[in-house]
């Protein structure tokens, strides 16, 4: 039994443990356990590769293999549940009202599916595992029922669309090429004419990037994500969207290649392929950062930016260098450990309060203290600031972008981050900071079972950030699988003469700043008393604690003044006029079969026809 | 072989000596029928196992083609005539007391006996009035339930399937006027010289809107809403299951053997492509199961229509896998849909009053749209491959389309499911029958599944044997054995 | 270079930044004062003025966060001046870069956001709003600039850009080479500070409706030291990026001080723009120019 056999195994064995003993009051603490245990099992696994099982079905070969791309996405899907679970295994799942058994089995099957199509040897394969991927997504989407089923309907109806059309890509390569597997894939769309290859990366992209919600296939994610109970919510949002990305490396830079991509021109423009995807992936990155801006609900906030940051993440990968690729790659991990953070906070807060609305909570910091250290931490990373890891995978997309002599790409990568900069300080200023509100005086920190996930997780995010050579080796591998040109770094980041970034020092210096600043206030001038939050500059009026004194709605009330007319909902509206004109051809084929006439006319008019030529 | 005429015999003659048996004995009226069935399928898997899956010939009553009448019998004659009484027996009306049991038990005899002589027979004439005979046989079934509504249903079916057949007897005259023969094997002999011209192309244009009118073809399809929405669950089980299959067959073996042109094989897409599309997107409005089950079932014989459009062996065995898999699927729908009637919105709470029915749904409508490692996926993607190897402009439309169509049906089916897993008031449990028949649907889903690599080798030998067209000629035209 | 010189720069750079920081609000003090046509502050007027902030009796805290966020603002600006290179000393700019610098120049004022969001006063929130949404505006043309000139000397490195202006003579300085992005880099300089007619999130004339509303004492002593390291990092920056950087310290000085003075001097002629007038005003002009200068380096 190869190791990889092994991890499937354990996670088979997650599924069926969970499916049995799911009900069970400790299940949590089991299914984290066996989370651990697949994650244990991964690192013991060689990096660069396993293989595992082969299957032939109809004559096809289905086989199942793992790279170093595979094991870098593994570790990410494996640890995301890891945390996800541990924080829903305590006192979250106590409270928990729905159905225990269904959402333990739901997350043990994601992960399943996800670690099979991780594993795909070949085209066929990959599909399987987008599938199975697919509605075991659209499982732990769902099982919330209400709001969060129709999000996860309208998922499916893109989830679908996106495996339709990969789904065609895939049989139209299959008779290109003869065979599902890589090689012959690789070799055929090496060969392949410009129109024919045009549509396959359009067909791929519109598969894989539903998943990834790139523009404009992302309109699903965002009340998807946010409505599933909340380890799921965590986990979705943590890592299962990077399974379009995963996808999209192997294909697009892995099968084509990079500088294929360079060299397919956009008819009568100056563009190539490559321009293509990442403007597309800039554009992810811009506007629903800016939708995000606009978002009253923590976690649809969140989720939003989470779209925004994918594009970065395939945006960095197309750039297709050394420097733009880890970067791109590096995102996913570094993400991961942000969003799942941020997520278990916001979700946290939902647990004390019951809800996550931004313009009735405030001041939480007094309460929540350690929750609002985590979430800082996290909105930090989220944004790009050093000394987060966020920081690291950004800069290096930046930097790449540079490089390439791509200004506007990067123009659009900045005016991202301060999107979210901006976004994010109303998070965090709207829950933990201004007014605490009366109802929320007696409120208790989150419990235990999930302050230790979300500050172990805040704390790796951390780590990832000062020393980044920690996880850029996995990068390395995973750059080198699928031929990319392989990153040159050392513990601290890049040493590089055209852009060098040493986050030890950097992180070091800036904490020896805090150091100093924290010695020149505290150790310097009069002693401060603090005073309650109501002692406080309100023109001449005084405060009492029924009072409203708390600024959170439009909170960028200038700025909307100014943008607040570019929202103009075009891609609901294009959703909207889609969904209306199959309604009307289904409106008319209905109405076809609920008139028995046409028929009748027409065969009665045949006869007619027969007879006539027959006499 | 001459044992391969009793099973189709033995139910028609059971079917005219069930009145005054009922007279009889009421338990004899009862239970001949059911009996007949079982002896019927036995014979048929012991002609099965005893060829081997080889063909057969059996000239009836000795008299050699072309003059005399024949039945040829492959592996997927004999699966299908298999399929018939198996199907009628699993879904055999409820007994009713007198005179309405036995004539319904009768209808039923009459159905699976010309369903079988459908199945079997090489001869196109012979063909024709084992369809009409079916026809009549489902008539009579369809407007059982007795309510208005269903006599409403029945007439409409009864007027098109009357001009079918109208159009059909002169696509049968056409051929015989340009060949002089109506023995398909014979036909397949002359096809080439004979019927390579319009007036041949005319002459499949009226079989196939003929035939049509069982297999739900697009122009001649819309009874079928009504009809399966009012007729008795069961009757519009073995409607959209074997029954819709035999025509299909009869379809195949004329596209195989006689009209085996771009041509035909075009106007066969179009209206596929028709069917699916518009059946698929009225099922994605329908408001009811009943309804949105029958459209569903328009679409999935739309696809088998594509399918069979496609040429060669592969093709062939695209079109029989789509086949297999909607004869699995449809009828334990149906058998679902026993219960769960009136508006979809009033469903929820279903999953919750019968796990079992909503469990067995949702198995069924991921492997109607094609969720791997289900059958349905595995059907649907030989069908792509067929059509992606085509490679036309044609045929790219159509994979585009049949794509498409895809998620329209994921949505309707699974806003459903989703309905029947929400929190709601509906209590109706299953009859135990629906559910065994829904189940063992399920199991041989589950089970085709599990064994995919035999049931994809079983499923090329069907279709390189029917696609052998030589075989079928050397063997009708040589005699029986 | 070894571990103790590095340490004694790193200690060093930020001195120094602090005393010619404060010499700096000095100058912007007496230029204000002479087109008001007042006498103006007297020489040790700044440092006074923090010693009296610090040294006063009555110190409210709105709790840890508000104090935590002077403690980011002033600390992050400290590490920011060690990745500017300086005449004699570079630090650690060499580990960062322009554009880490120009991110740890972010971590300030989110400092000085969550100190004030702390304090419980919508006011003081709203200041916020409109200070993050008057950094979205300037940052604009401000990065436009990073680009042009990080593309310009094929390296972000600062030491690199400031060589390499330093080898080609004034000729080959960033604002000759460059004359459109360096104009930019002026506008986006001008609203960095803060400065009229850019003040509407300061607000310093009616304090009751900015950031500032609940500062006082030490949590106002330490922005009026971030003040300092702010103008100090602008114009350094600026020198480096357009004018050659520090070739020695006095012309580095000179360059320096009269940088700051174009903005200075022009912002007491204009009234105040609105949020979404600054907004509006740096997205189109500075941009505009940003982007021509952009497309002529390119091309």
């Amino acid at each position: 039994m190869t190791p990889l056999d092994t991890l499937y195994l354990a996670s088979a064995a997650t599924l069926a443990a969970m499916l049995v003993l799911g009900d069970w009051r400790r299940a949590g603490v089991l299914a984290t356990l066996m989370y651990g245990v697949q994650l244990a099992l991964l690192f013991t696994m060689q990096r660069t590769g396993s293989t595992s099982f082969d299957l032939s079905a109809l004559g096809f070969e289905l086989s199942w293999r793992f790279d170093a791309l595979s094991w870098f996405f593994a570790v990410v899907t494996l640890g995301t549940a890891f945390f996800a679970s541990w924080y829903g295994a305590g006192e979250w799942l106590r409270a928990y009202t729905g159905r225990r058994r269904l959402f333990q089995s739901a997350l043990a099957a994601n992960v399943f599916a996800m670690l099979l199509l991780l594993g795909s040897g070949d085209l066929l394969t990959l599909f399987v595992g987008w599938e199975a991927t697919s509605w075991a997504g659209f499982l732990l989407m769902a099982l919330a029922g209400g709001l969060a089923r129709d999000a996860a309907l309208r998922y499916l109806v893109y989830a679908m669309a996106g495996a339709m059309a990969l789904l065609g890509a895939l049989v139209v390569l299959f008779q290109a090429g003869g065979s599902f597997s890589y090689e012959a894939a690789r070799a055929t769309l090496a060969a392949m004419a410009p129109g024919p290859l045009w549509a396959l990366i359009i067909l791929f992209g519109l598969g894989f990037g539903a998943k990834l919600a790139l523009l404009p296939l992302h309109l699903w994610q965002a009340a998807a994500y946010s409505e599933t109970p909340a380890p799921g919510s965590v986990f979705l949002g943590g890592v299962v969207g990077r399974m379009g990305l995963f996808a999209l490396a192997l294909v697009l830079v892995g099968l084509i290649g990079i500088p294929h991509l360079q060299a397919l021109a956009v008819p009568f423009t100056f563009l190539t392929a490559q321009d293509v995807v990442a403007w597309v992936a800039a554009l992810t990155v811009v506007l629903p950062t800016y939708t995000a801006l606009k978002q009253n609900d923590a976690r649809y906030l969140l989720a939003w930016h989470g779209i925004g940051q994918g594009g970065y993440m395939l945006l960095g990968l197309i750039v297709g260098s050394a420097l733009g690729s880890a970067g791109g790659l590096l995102h996913v991990i570094n993400y991961a450990a942000t969003q799942a953070t941020l997520l278990m906070v916001v979700f946290g807060v939902r647990h004390r309060v019951g809800h996550t609305d931004l313009n009735r909570l405030g001041g939480l910091v007094a309460r929540m203290p350690l929750s609002f250290l985590a979430l800082l931490l996290g909105i930090i990373s989220l944004a790009g600031l050093p000394p987060m890891s966020g920081f690291v995978s950004k800069w290096m997309v930046y930097s790449s972008l540079i490089q390439d002599g791509r200004p506007f790409l990067f123009l659009a990568a900045i005016v991202g981050t301060l999107g979210t900069i901006l976004s994010v300080y109303k998070l965090i200023h709207n829950l933990f900071l201004g007014q605490l509100r009366a109802e929320h005086e007696q409120l208790n920190e989150a419990p235990l079972s999930m302050l230790i996930p979300m500050l172990a997780t805040a704390t790796l995010a951390f780590v990832t950030g000062v020393a980044p050579g920690l996880v850029l080796g996995w990068v390395a591998d995973a750059q080198a699988a699928i031929g990319l040109p392989v990153i040159d770094y050392t513990l601290g980041g890049i040493a590089s003469p055209r852009a060098s970034l040493d986050m030890l020092w950097v992180v070091g210096v800036m904490f020896a700043g805090f150091g100093v600043g924290a010695l020149l206030f505290y150790g310097a001038g009069g002693k401060t008393h603090r005073v309650h939050q109501l002692d406080n500059y309100a023109g001449g009026h005084f405060l009492d604690a029924g009072m409203r004194y708390h600024y959170s709605d439009n909170f960028y009330a200038g700025l909307m003044h100014l943008i607040g007319g570019w929202y103009r909902g075009s891609f609901h509206w294009l959703e909207g006029a889609i969904g209306s004109g199959l309604s009307l051809v289904a409106q008319g084929a209905g109405g076809w079969y609920r008139a028995i006439n046409p028929a009748f006319y027409l065969l009665a008019a045949s006869v007619a026809l027969i007879a006539w030529v027959a006499l | 072989m001459n044992a391969l005429v009793l099973p189709v015999v033995l139910p028609l003659l059971t079917a005219f000596l069930l009145q005054p048996a009922g007279r009889l004995s009421a338990a004899l009226a009862r239970w001949a029928g059911p009996a007949v069935l079982l002896v019927c399928a036995g014979l048929l898997v012991q002609i099965a196992l005893l060829t081997g899956g080889e063909p057969v010939t059996a000239a009836i009553g000795g008299f050699a083609p072309p003059v005399g009448i024949v039945f040829y019998a492959d592996a997927l004659a004999l699966l299908m005539a298999i399929a018939v009484p198996v199907s009628a027996l699993l879904l055999w009306p409820r007994a009713e007391a007198g005179e309405a049991g036995v004539r319904q038990s009768a209808l039923m005899l009459l159905l699976v006996g010309s369903g079988t002589g459908m199945a079997l027979s090489g001869d196109l004439f012979n063909l024709y009035v084992f369809y009409e005979l079916l026809t009549v046989a489902s008539f009579g079934l369809a407007s059982a339930t007795g309510t208005g509504r269903a006599y409403v249903a029945t007439v409409r079916y009864v007027l098109v399937s009357g001009f079918g057949s109208l159009i059909a007897l002169a696509g049968i005259a056409l051929l015989y006027a340009q060949t002089g023969s109506l023995n398909l094997a014979q036909l397949a002999d002359l096809a080439p010289e004979r019927l390579a011209n319009p007036l041949g192309l005319a002459a499949f244009a009226c079989l196939l809107i003929g035939f049509g009118v069982k297999a739900e073809l697009f122009p001649v399809n819309n009874w079928v809403p009504d009809l399966y929405a009012c007729a008795g669950k069961p009757i519009s089980a073995l409607l959209a299951g074997v029954v819709s299959k035999l025509a299909v067959l009869v379809l195949l073996r004329l596209t195989v053997l006689v009209f085996d042109s771009p041509e035909a094989r075009e106007m066969l897409m179009v209206l596929g492509l028709a069917g699916l599309v518009t059946g698929e997107l009225a099922a994605w409005r329908a408001r009811d199961l009943p309804r949105l089950l029958a459209y569903s079932s328009i679409g999935q014989l739309g696809l088998l229509f594509v399918a069979l459009s496609l040429p060669g062996p592969a093709g062939l065995a695209a079109a029989l896998a789509v086949a297999l898999h909607h004869l699995l699927v449809k009828p334990a729908l149906f058998m679902l849909a026993e219960r769960w009637h009136g508006s979809l919105d009033k469903l929820a709470g279903a999953g919750r009053a019968s796990p079992l029915a909503a469990g067995l749904f949702t198995l069924f409508a991921l492997s109607l749209v094609g969720v791997p490692p289900l059958p349905g996926f595995w059907a649907k993607l030989l069908v792509l491959l067929e059509l992606a190897r085509g490679a036309g402009p044609f045929d790219l439309t159509a994979l585009a389309l049949v794509l498409a169509v895809t998620v329209v049906e994921a949505h309707y089916l699974f806003r459903l499911v989703g309905i029947l897993y929400s929190p709601g008031e509906f209590r109706d449990r299953h009859s135990p029958r629906a559910l065994a028949v829904a189940g063992l649907g399920g199991a041989v889903l589950v089970a085709a599944m599990l064994t995919l690599p035999a049931v994809s080798d079983a499923l090329a030998g069907l279709a390189s044997q029917a696609a052998d067209t030589a075989a079928y000629r050397t063997l009708t035209l040589g005699g029986g054995l | 270079m070894n571990v103790a010189s590095l340490l004694v720069e790193l200690v060093l750079m930020p001195l120094v930044a602090f005393v010619v920081g404060l010499a700096m609000v000095l100058m912007m003090r007496r230029i204000a004062a002479r087109l008001q046509r007042r006498v103006g502050p007297p020489f040790f007027q700044p440092l006074f003025d923090i010693v009296k902030l610090y040294g006063k009796h009555t110190q409210t805290s709105h709790g840890l966060v508000h104090d935590l966020g002077i403690v980011m603002a002033v600390g992050g600006y400290i590490a920011a001046e060690t990745m500017l290179p300086v005449p004699g000393m570079t630090g650690i700019a060499d580990k960062g870069g322009l554009v880490v610098l120009a991110y740890v120049m972010m971590v300030p004022s989110l400092g000085l956001a969550l100190g004030v969001g702390q304090c419980a006063n919508p006011n003081g929130s709203i200041g916020i709003s409109r200070a993050l949404t008057a950094m979205l505006a300037y940052d604009v043309p401000f990065i436009i600039v990073i680009f042009g000139v990080a593309f310009h000397f094929g390296s972000s490195n600062l030491i690199t850009i400031a060589a390499a202006q330093q080898a080609a003579g004034i000729a080959g300085w960033g604002v000759s080479q460059m004359p459109l992005l360096a104009l930019a880099g002026l506008f986006a300089l001008h609203g960095m500070l803060g400065k009229q007619p850019f003040e509407i999130y300061v607000a310093p004339a009616e304090i009751a409706t900015g950031p500032m509303v609940e500062m006082s004492g030490k949590h106002m002593g330490g922005l009026f030291v971030m003040q300092c390291f702010q103008l100090y990092t602008a114009a350094v920056l600026y020198v480096t990026l357009f004018l050659g950087g520090g070739e020695n310290w006095l012309s580095f000085l000179a360059k320096s001080f009269a940088v700051l003075a174009v903005p200075v001097s022009l912002a007491y002629l204009f009234p105040r723009y609105r949020t979404e007038d600054l907004v509006r005003l740096m997205w189109k002009w500075p941009t505009m120019i940003g982007l021509l200068g952009l497309a002529f380096l390119m091309h």
